[in-house]
């Protein structure tokens, strides 16, 4: 079920999209004053409340979002995720810290600038899609081409054309209130994708909508970035969907950074307690792949059994194991890097590979 | 002074123990002693009636009032004197004047122009387009509406009242609309604005409409610009309130994608925060217009011609014939504006898709075209004013009618009395006897239980502003003509309380009585106060009573509307859970319905006692006297002092009833418990 082997990889970068250092966003009274300092640091969310009457909403954050991938940022209510995302394109003001994207200092940027950022670089998908209901779908597809002064005929013809790839064929004069949920947030990513930007932002887009529907769009998001390969930040807190659509994932509580990895480094190596709690439930063998899982081959193991790929995930060489009946290789490039048999396929699934780091590392 | 306040009091209190039914329930005096406030106020009640009848004469000592009449009269003269001389007139005030004269001036000409042909297509086609332009039944019966309301006019032969009304309503509607918009936009857009129009637009809302009407007078005189000035100011803050409730209220989801999308400020209050505001601005210009319309018919007192002509001058001999085609044109009108301009709100819901913008342009060149060749025709066949002949007489039936009422109902059917004996019987088992109480309690006495009262209500702010309004009356030696008012206006809210909770109650629990009295409520809502006065002239003459009544079927539709709107409202799963429990439709109503409604029934006393006011000031032309009069002949014989000290009484009264009725403090303290 699961598309992680359709992902680019993301490949060695020349330059990340976004680049955030030691960023800080904090709310509440003589807020600059929180970022950087020692005697705050260590406290709790609550404390830091108690104790200055502010509120960290995040809290020293660095990362790189890289082209082409899909980073999705997770963490629960409250963990400062939507906080993040928006100071990104600084619809919040960070309080401190640096943004840059495409090597430009988002934050040194005067208005005009900015809102060339937004026009052209970056749009959002918001939760509860943020549609003008006094007009039709194609005229709010349309809107931020109107924002940006495209005339009339030009954006009503790329409104239609993003309204066909959305799947919203036969309801461009329909008003938002007629629509579903679901076909509500489809005009709200075909608004953001009709600017054609080079970043697409999500911010919880699909927590509004019912499983199904919401099933259907994490599809379309897939399918849309199979097709364009467009950088996405992408905020959830369904871990399901983070490891659905993530080629990385960084998880978030109390406004800091918890872990940030790919999907099958946090599921098979988490950082701490909080994270082991999360992935917990998931289903380990859908996520790891058998380069966690392999063992060094001993004697002519190497000359025998089907061959796979480092990456296949660990479900899938369960079935050429149960099907063959005897050991996979594994094959990167025509070397052969391990075997995998049920003994290690059995200790995924059952959650034994404790250390796998450890045992990746001796493999290889 | 005992009797109807403290119930007006307990009205307030008497919904209010939440208290859970212990057992051990202490008995209603020991629930007394444990309620401060309840014993406050008790204490105040029991000093100003022992010493009432110790001392049996309370009025305003003379030595504590103050001559405010002669400075007045001297502002009266000296502006008399300058107004065609000093610069303030010539470069400011005469401009406003000499603009809004010819701009009322060229409204009426351009109708006269139109013709009565032009006039009432273009009245039908508007109508016809707020109902969605199409031939579905809702556009169809608007149009119905606008074309039955100027062929009535026509017919009762007061066409041209009906359009000089109208001409300067269209100058005034223009301007409080657009005043309107732009405060509304200030407060909207800007905390600092709101937080210094808020309570402005507030007090104004408690004011009488007499009250306008007075300092515009003193300013430009009387005649149109004084009226201009008054309804303006008048009609434009529910289209402020209504534009800044709007933006304030704007879908802060949408107001985000759109600055994401990188939209300038100005473009995001022109694409999305407007747009997203239309349907509050929309129900605001309803307002501002049902305003205006109210107030141009009242300002016939100063000079305003019209419709309301007829009608002030009926009110002063009595004769309901005179006033009854004006009234019903009125009526009409009222109905007619109304039901439009809510058309044009709907049509922003409409889940049809939007005609194109092509499509809009050319429906509305077509409808320019047919009024144009309505008025050439007019022109054409020479007719223009509305026909001679075709018109009806109904003063004389009317008149006959009021005859045979007031011979036959006003007194003497067996059992139940008549119009004018229950009349009477109101003035002297309820006003008169609240009067006699009023004066007789000292004034400090009265003072002090309407601080505490205040004090109840808002703390010390109101306490203090209550106290002070009522100094204020009394210092300007008007202790015993408010006192007058009040008491009407004490006697005419019970009434109100009483109907307006029953019907409400009832309302909000039996479907079809809703159903029934809905659009009757809706229609009363939308009649200007001028109106109610004609019906009782008829039915009762000319006495406080009868304007004690007009007062009370002028403030029942709001007080039935919050009130019913208010017991429907409460959490339905509270009421689900007594049912479950068993609860009697007594039991719900007592334990669950009333207590959670109690915010909705301290509004709707609010409003009641807003609206009684206005109306009992106004009700002083068909016999409510006191302070009334005083401003009606202040305004009509010229003697402003007289008029104006009554005007800053009746703020003063306003500001008093509205003060100690304000759903405040301990509304608010609940709410956050």
């Amino acid at each position: 079920m699961t598309t992680t082997t359709d992902k680019t990889p993301a490949a060695e970068p020349a330059a990340p999209v976004f680049a955030v250092r030691d960023l800080w966003k904090v709310f509440g009274p003589k807020a600059q004053r929180i970022p950087g300092n020692e005697e705050y640091a260590g406290l709790s969310t609550a404390e830091l409340r108690e104790r200055t009457g502010c509120t960290a909403a995040v809290r020293d954050v660095s990362f790189d979002v890289q082209r082409g991938e899909v980073f999705v940022v997770m963490g629960l209510s409250g963990s400062g995720k939507s906080t993040l995302v928006r100071t990104l394109t600084r619809l919040i003001e960070p309080t401190s810290g640096s943004i840059t994207m495409d090597g430009q200092d988002v934050l040194g940027m005067d208005k005009n600038q900015l809102r060339d950022l937004r026009r052209h670089k970056a749009a959002m998908v918001f939760q509860n899609f943020g549609l003008l209901p006094h007009r039709s779908v194609l005229d709010n597809v349309g809107y931020g081409l109107e924002i940006q002064g495209v005339s009339k005929a030009e954006r009503r013809a790329k409104a239609m054309e993003v309204v066909a790839k959305v799947g919203l064929e036969g309801l461009e004069e329909r008003r938002p209130t007629q629509l579903s949920g679901g076909q509500q947030q489809r005009v709200g990513l075909a608004r953001a994708l009709a600017v054609d930007p080079e970043v697409l932002l999500f911010d919880e887009p699909f927590s509004a909508l019912d499983p199904l529907i919401r099933r259907d769009m994490q599809e379309e998001v897939i399918r849309l970035h199979r097709e364009e390969g467009r950088t996405m930040v992408f905020i959830t807190h369904d871990l399901s969907e983070a490891l659905r659509l993530g080629d990385r994932i960084m998880l978030m509580r109390d406004g800091a950074i918890v872990q940030l990895g790919t999907p099958e480094e946090i599921v098979a190596n988490p950082a701490d307690d909080y994270v082991r709690d999360f992935v917990q439930d998931v289903s380990r063998e859908q996520v790891i792949s058998v380069r966690r899982a392999m063992r060094p081959a001993l004697g002519d193991e190497a000359e025998s059994g089907a061959a796979i790929g480092p990456d296949t995930l660990v479900v899938d060489a369960i079935e050429a194991v149960a099907r063959s009946g005897e050991h996979c290789r594994v094959v990167d490039n025509g070397r052969t890097l391990g075997v995998v048999d049920h003994e290690q396929l059995l200790a995924v699934v059952a959650g034994l590979d404790t250390d796998p780091r450890d045992k990746a590392v001796a493999a290889v | 002074m005992s009797a109807a306040p403290a119930s007006v009091l307990e009205k307030k209190d008497g919904v209010s123990p939440p208290g859970p039914p212990s057992s051990d329930a202490p008995g209603p005096l020991a629930a007394l002693l444990r309620n401060p406030k309840a014993m406050a106020l008790v204490a105040a009640l029991l000093v100003a009636v022992v010493s009432a009848l110790v001392t049996a004469n309370g009025a305003w000592p003379a030595d504590l009032t103050f001559d405010v009449r002669s400075p007045l009269d001297d502002i009266n003269t000296w502006m008399a004197q300058n107004r065609d001389t000093h610069p303030v007139f010539l470069y400011f005030l005469l401009h406003i004047s000499n603009t809004s004269e010819s701009a009322v001036d060229g409204v009426l000409g351009a109708l006269e122009g139109l013709g009565f042909i032009g006039v009432t297509v273009a009245a039908v086609l508007v109508s016809w387009y707020a109902g969605g332009a199409n031939l579905r039944r809702r556009a169809l019966a608007l149009a119905g509406i606008a074309f039955g309301t100027f062929a009535v006019i026509g017919v009762l032969d007061v066409w041209e009242e009906a359009m000089e009304t109208l001409a300067l309503m269209v100058v005034c509607v223009a301007v409080a609309g657009l005043v309107g918009v732009l405060l509304g936009l200030a407060a909207g857009l800007s905390d600092r604005a709101e937080r210094i129009l808020r309570p402005v637009f507030d007090t104004m809302q408690v004011l009488p409409a007499f009250s306008y009407l007075l300092p515009f007078v003193l300013m430009f005189d009387v005649g149109t610009p004084a009226v201009f000035m008054a309804t303006v100011i008048y009609a434009a803050p529910p289209m402020a309130r209504l534009t800044s409730l709007g933006l304030r209220g704007a879908d802060a989801a949408a107001l985000e994608a759109s600055r994401s999308l990188g939209a300038s400020a100005w473009q995001r209050l022109w694409t999305a925060r407007l747009p997203l505001a239309r349907k509050p601005m929309l129900l605001g210009l309803n307002q501002t217009i049902m305003m205006c319309l109210s107030m141009v018919v009242l300002a016939t007192v100063v000079g305003a011609g019209g419709l309301g002509d007829p009608i002030f001058t009926a009110i002063s001999t009595l004769d309901v014939g005179l006033a009854a085609p004006a009234g019903i044109a009125i009526v009409l009108i009222a109905v007619w504006l109304d039901r439009t301009t809510a058309g044009f709100g709907e049509r922003v819901d409409d889940a049809a898709p939007a005609r194109s913008a092509f499509a809009t342009r050319v429906v509305w060149a077509a409808m320019a075209a047919v009024i144009a060749g309505a008025a050439v025709l007019g022109q054409a066949l020479g007719r223009t004013e509305w026909p001679e002949n075709w018109v009806i007489d109904i003063s004389q039936p009317i008149n006959e009618v009021v005859g045979w009422i007031e011979r036959e109902l006003g007194s003497g059917i067996p059992v139940i009395g008549g119009t004018l004996t229950w009349a009477n019987g109101f003035i002297d088992y309820g006003i008169n006897p609240l009067f006699d109480a009023l004066l007789a309690t000292p004034w400090w006495a009265v003072l002090l239980v309407a601080g505490v009262l205040g004090y109840l209500a808002g703390r010390w702010r109101a306490a203090i502003t209550v106290v002070l309004a009522l100094a204020a009356i009394g210092a300007m030696g008007l202790w015993s003509r408010s006192m007058d008012t009040l008491s009407q206006v004490i006697a005419a809210l019970v009434v109100t309380l009483i109907l307006g909770f029953a019907i409400g109650v009832l309302a909000a629990r039996v479907a079809w009585v809703e159903r029934g009295i809905r659009p009757v409520l809706d229609t009363m809502q939308t009649l200007p106060a001028f109106i109610y006065l004609i019906p009782m002239i008829a039915l009762f003459g000319s006495n406080p009573a009868a304007a004690a009544v007009a007062s009370v079927i002028y403030a029942l539709p709001a007080v039935i509307r919050i009130t019913a709107q208010g017991i429907r409202q409460i959490d339905p799963s509270a009421l689900e859970a007594a049912r479950s429990l068993g609860a009697s439709t007594g039991q719900q109503l007592r334990q669950v319905q009333l207590p959670l409604a109690r915010p909705a029934l301290l509004v709707a006393l609010n409003q009641g006692v807003v609206l009684v006011l206005s109306m009992v000031v106004i009700g002083g032309m068909i016999g409510g006297g006191a302070l009334g009069v005083d401003v009606v002949r202040g305004l009509t014989k010229g003697d402003l002092g007289l008029g104006l000290t009554a005007g800053i009484a009746i703020v003063c009264l306003g500001l008093l009833l509205d003060r100690i009725s304000q759903p405040g403090a301990d509304v608010k303290e609940r709410a956050l418990r």
